[in-house]
């Protein structure tokens, strides 16, 4: 028998306690007389003798050994009442923390705040059916981890299981949507739903026929490709479809008399009134918070082209009556979606579709199709809120409001079937530099080698989780891949970056466009690209992306401050510069995001540049040809709307009163990251991100 | 010689251009609740035609126009860099922000794109209010001065 002395014990949730001695007799008691198994004084002393009390043991320890002890003993049948006795308390705890995680949740300021787990601005109410998205959360992240690491054991063995685990749980690599079974993002090809409606993904509706069928199909083809989707669905052929069956329905030059009258009802509207009353229909629901996507909106997203990118593209498509693509028609209507997406967006606040429009480029930075140049620079001016991707050639489309994927390579094509715009990311696993990078110099280590073995990791695991996704799909579980909506061989294993900006400053460099600092960025976006090729087979790509990081960035601060690493803020960077730093300019901020900086960084990052006033034609047209001319190819102008939470006023511009009743209560919409959303919307760490940033002024 | 504080890329002082703004020292207008005071003491950097050429060389044909912040000590100066930056690099615009009532009769105004005359006067308020004094002037095809104020009005 031991001796019995002043312990301290660690209870479940870290606290001290006095060791009781009566207690573990008590529980020991306890199990005998479950499966009634007699226990006199002699026995019971015998189990605890066994026992090797230390100062501030754990329950759990205590409890481990007493299961032991018991069997030690020969007590096989008490020892599995009290394992099941500890089983059923320990549901009831996870049960508890539930609960307590429940009261906060309703307690909280928004929905973005509450969550404990990924926290998104994209869910603009709390409510019964946001918490039932947000409590097994948990779960899925555990799930998550045992397919994962299961996977890497069998490809690479434990220790390279044990060391994800480990990177994973103190913070120097992040698995992005770990809260969610399905993919990522993806941009879909609409082929098979044109040819054969919805049935090859489980759905029950044939393909359109005509305006009103392709409407009403469009939108519930997009909740069903994005139920099986954890992030976005862009849809980059809407338009040209759309634009096929307006012209089945009024004519391929419906466009030249939009103001013919299209109906016979009494409102007797015109062809002009029934598009934008499609593009209504279409836009408000799918802006509607899903059922399932957890109260979330459906991420959906759309693509405009100039002539020339537009011809690259869809130069060799046939619809299934055999006749191509009308462009005179197509850019008609990308121009009138446009006109009439930013003024509904006076009316009512509107996220998606976020939109992105493909320009090409000339040797010398100017637009090759002038009039789409100049439209966009019009657009801009007028308030409109979208990306612009430019290139010298088609060799991109975004995903997402973020990720841009590379699609030459590919050869993709029509004519061999579908799939020519079908791409995107299957999944992202991001790297926290700053912390691998301090945690190297602390260690005297070379911090490019330390990176190189963090970044090997990350592409074994992304090739584990390929694997995963590829028996899913041999299970059938994956028919957007089966129907060829999306095509596995297409889909990048994105590598995420947070924290370069931070890193740089630890590592004692000027944020601005220097040599060193971009010395500082290629050395290590270069040894990611080196990874990337290096794991390159004909059926599995990798790029690289810096992630906008809407709660990561926020997260990996207060980790890495806990543990004492130099943080220089309370949210890390989504971008090249720091974006509370005021002595750089707007042309500072498109050298930062330029070809130098970006060239290693093939899956993108939209330069977000940030506004105080909108600018005219004229100014958004040069901006333009800088943009061209440093390269900087993924970007857009971001300036506050105003809102007013009074009279419900919506205003283009940043403003600290309601221009309509003088309310100083106002809120604004901005793209904190991708997307346009109310700033309450955003959890409390990014709403006071976006407080700092700076908006370039006027005077 | 004139001497700069600092530069900044701007959008709203010239319509439709985008301006590098050299903020000029040692100002004499010295008007009541101007925004910045810092100019009024005779410090910074000589702004030199040399000068001019580091800011074309940094930020090349990502610029439309120079725009010269005060320098009303200075008028003659001002007026020979104008002509300087107009020889060397006639695509870029030149605009010169003076504090004075009337433009100053030591330059010529064949040297500038852009004029903007009037002090700072508080009750009357900046260049975008309608009750403003100041005016910015816009020098035409023809080479007449036409004043174009009224853009910064609008909505």
């Amino acid at each position: 028998m031991m001796e019995i002395k002043n312990f301290t014990i660690t209870k479940r949730d870290g606290s001290q306690a006095q060791f009781s001695l009566d207690k573990i007799m008590n529980a020991i008691v306890k199990a005998f007389d479950s499966v009634n198994e007699p226990a006199d004084l002699g026995t019971i002393s015998k189990i605890i003798s066994h026992l090797d009390i230390h100062d501030d043991i754990t329950v759990e320890n205590i409890q481990n050994q007493v299961e032991e002890a018991l069997m030690r003993e020969g007590f096989y049948h008490v020892a599995k009442s009290f394992i099941l006795y500890r089983q059923t308390h320990s549901e009831d705890r996870d049960t508890l923390e539930k609960m307590m995680f429940l009261s906060e949740y309703t307690e909280s300021v928004n929905a973005a705040t509450g969550s404990k787990y990924d926290a998104n601005a994209n869910v603009e109410h709390k409510n019964i059916a946001t918490l039932i998205g947000e409590l097994p959360k948990s779960n899925f992240i555990r799930l998550n981890r045992r397919l994962l690491t299961d996977r890497i054991k069998k490809m690479y063995g434990k220790e390279l299981a044990d060391e994800y685990i480990n990177k994973l749980t103190h913070h120097f690599i992040y698995k992005n949507d770990e809260t969610s079974l399905a993919n990522y993002c993806a941009s879909i090809t609409m082929y098979p739903w044109l040819i054969g409606g919805t049935t090859s993904i489980g759905g029950n509706s044939t393909a359109p026929t005509n305006l009103k069928s392709f409407a009403g199909g469009f939108v519930n083809m997009v909740f069903m490709v994005s139920s099986m989707l954890s992030g976005a669905c862009a849809t980059p052929e809407f338009l040209m479809y759309m634009n096929y069956f307006i012209g089945k329905e009024y004519g391929l030059d419906y466009w030249q008399h939009p103001d013919q009258q299209a109906d016979l009802s009494l409102k007797k509207r015109s062809i002009d009134k029934v598009i934008t009353d499609y593009f209504e229909q279409i836009v408000y629901t799918l802006n509607q918070p899903t059922g399932a996507r957890n109260y979330q909106a459906v991420f959906w997203n759309i693509a405009y082209y100039d002539r020339y990118y537009f011809e690259s593209i869809f130069g060799d498509f046939y619809f299934p009556d055999g006749s191509k693509p009308d462009w005179d028609g197509l850019s008609w209507l990308q121009k009138r979606f446009m006109k009439w997406f930013n003024k509904e967006r006076t009316k009512t606040l509107l996220t998606f579709p976020v939109e992105t429009m493909a320009l090409l480029t000339d040797e010398n930075g100017d637009c090759k199709d002038p009039e789409w140049g100049e439209f966009t620079a019009e657009m801009y001016s007028e308030g409109h809120s979208f990306f612009t991707y430019m290139s010298n050639n088609a060799d991109s489309l975004s995903s997402c409001c973020r990720l841009r994927n590379e699609i030459t390579d590919n050869g993709f094509s029509y004519t061999l079937g579908a799939g020519g715009v079908s791409t995107g990311s299957k999944s992202v696993l991001t790297i926290n530099l700053n912390r691998c990078i301090q945690f190297a110099v602390n260690h005297e280590l070379n911090y490019l080698d330390y990176l190189g073995s963090i970044i090997d990791l990350c592409h074994k695991v992304q090739l584990a989780y390929n694997e995963n996704l590829k028996e899913l799909q041999a299970h059938g579980m994956l028919p957007l891949f089966d129907a060829g909506y999306i095509n596995i061989g297409r889909q990048y294993l994105t590598i995420g970056i947070n924290g370069l900006v931070e890193a740089a400053e630890f590592m004692g460099l000027k944020i601005t466009p220097n040599d060193d600092y971009l010395h500082f960025v290629q050395g290590i976006l270069g040894l990611i690209e080196k990874y990337n090729k290096k794991y390159r087979t004909k059926d599995v790509m990798f790029n690289c992306e810096m992630i906008p990081a809407e709660n990561v960035g926020v997260k990996h601060a207060k980790w890495d401050r806990e543990d004492g690493y130099v943080v220089p803020r309370d949210c890390y960077n989504s971008y090249f510069y720091v974006v509370e730093d005021d002595s750089l300019s707007v042309i500072d901020k498109f050298k930062l995001h330029g070809a130098p900086y970006i060239e290693h960084l093939t899956g993108g990052s939209a330069l977000h540049m940030n506004l105080e006033e909108h600018l005219s034609k004229q100014q958004y047209l040069q901006l333009l040809k800088v943009a061209a001319q440093e390269g900087c190819n993924y970007f857009t102008f971001n300036i506050p709307n105003t809102v007013c939470n009074d009279c419900g006023h919506i205003d283009k511009r940043y403003l600290k009163e309601c221009p309509h009743c003088h309310s100083k209560n106002v809120d604004y919409m901005t793209r904190i990251i991708g997307y346009l959303k109310r700033v309450s919307n955003f959890s409390q760490a990014r709403q006071e991100e976006a407080a700092r940033r700076y908006y370039a002024m006027a005077d | 010689m004139l001497k700069y504080v600092n530069t900044g890329i701007v959008f709203q002082e010239i319509p439709d251009e985008v301006t590098l703004a050299i903020n000029i020292s040692n100002c004499p207008c010295h008007c009541p609740g101007c925004h910045s005071h810092y100019l009024w003491e005779d410090q910074g950097v000589p702004l030199s035609p040399e000068a001019i050429d580091d800011f074309v060389e940094k930020y090349g044909s990502n610029l439309t126009c120079i725009a010269f912040m005060g320098g009303d000590n200075e008028p003659r100066s001002v007026d020979h860099l104008a002509e300087y930056i107009h020889e060397e690099y006639p695509q870029l615009r030149v605009a010169w922000y003076s504090g004075r009532t009337v433009i100053s009769a030591l330059i010529n105004k064949d040297n500038f794109d852009y004029i903007k005359i009037g002090p700072y006067i508080k009750h009357l308020g900046p260049l975008k209010k309608p009750t403003t004094n100041q005016r910015l002037y816009h020098r035409t095809d023809e080479g007449d001065f036409e004043d174009i104020t009224a853009r910064f009005w609008k909505k």
